[in-house]
């Protein structure tokens, strides 16, 4: 049936580009290719926008095909052999203001050395701040796979940051 | 995992993992493929199936089913019209066979009486 809602796509792109750009980025840890990854996305959202129900769809949207490109992006690279995160902590030419903070950028580095599930259910949760059924939903996985791999993804990622990052954070 | 209140490590996570700025080029980029010209709206949405679509499917299904109907029916009449009009040969045969049969009959009779 027809939907209300008139999508302006250059809107949806300021609004959402940040948030794709970074899901993707801590995906694969590589700036470029996270660039690429969301150029796709956004042309993909292009051709799909007559099937956009509302604001909160186009962000569902947005953050599945975004997972789901960046997936795409790593099982390519695996196949070639490239080492990914190579790039995360050359930080050249990128300006300063978008550089992680010293404990950030130590810590995408630590995340970069999960499991790729993991990895995708910590930064949904704690990038995008969502609910494991949200997680669920946006991955295509059952809850309880979803609610294990933030278990131990968490657990994974508090005992390497307590042998690497002490000096840093509190509370681990 | 429940969702508890979130701890230390999790509060640094979470601003460890806020989203970064999206690089200038990304938007280049998509203005270079014309996906930016700052007029795109979506298309207008059409509902997927169109009331009059739909009106002018079911006036077709009614045109058809009619027609199928009416033929039916019309199969049936010319069946029924052929059938009485066997009928009626077949009584016609039938009573002519009766009038030969009495008169042969008479016949006899008169054959065996002279």
């Amino acid at each position: 049936m027809a939907h209300d809602w008139q999508p302006d796509f250059e809107q949806l792109v300021d609004a959402h580009q940040s948030m794709v750009f970074s899901l993707a980025l801590r995906m694969t840890g590589d700036r470029g290719l996270a660039e690429e990854i969301a150029q796709d996305v956004f042309v993909e959202l292009d051709r799909n926008l007559a099937r956009i129900e509302n604001a909160d769809h186009a962000c569902f949207w947005l953050r599945r095909v975004a997972m789901n490109r960046s997936a795409d992006a790593l099982r390519r690279r695996r196949v070639r052999g490239i080492d990914l995160w190579v790039e995360m902590e050359d930080v050249h030419g990128v300006p300063a203001e978008d550089r992680a903070s010293p404990l950030g950028a130590r810590l995408e580095q630590l995340l970069a050395t999960l499991p790729e599930p993991q990895r995708a259910a910590l930064v949904l949760r704690y990038q995008e701040d969502l609910t494991p059924e949200e997680i669920a939903a946006t991955l295509e996985a059952p809850v309880a796979t979803v609610k294990s791999h933030l278990q131990r993804g968490l657990k994974l990622l508090r005992a390497k940051a307590a042998t690497h990052l002490k000096e840093y954070i509190r509370g681990i | 995992m429940e969702f508890e209140p979130m701890d230390d490590f999790e509060r640094e996570l979470s601003q460890a993992f806020e989203r970064r700025p999206a690089p200038p080029g990304l938007k280049r980029r998509l203005r270079e493929r014309g996906l930016l010209d700052g007029r795109r709206k979506s298309p207008v949405r059409r509902p997927f199936v169109s009331w009059q679509l739909l009106a002018a499917s079911v006036a077709l299904m009614a045109v058809l089913s009619g027609t199928l109907e009416w033929r039916y029916t019309e199969q049936l009449r010319k069946e029924e019209a052929a059938r009485q009009e066997v009928l009626t040969a077949l009584r016609i045969t039938s009573h002519a066979l009766n009038q030969m049969n009495a008169r042969l009959a008479a016949r006899h009779r008169a054959a065996a009486q002279d």
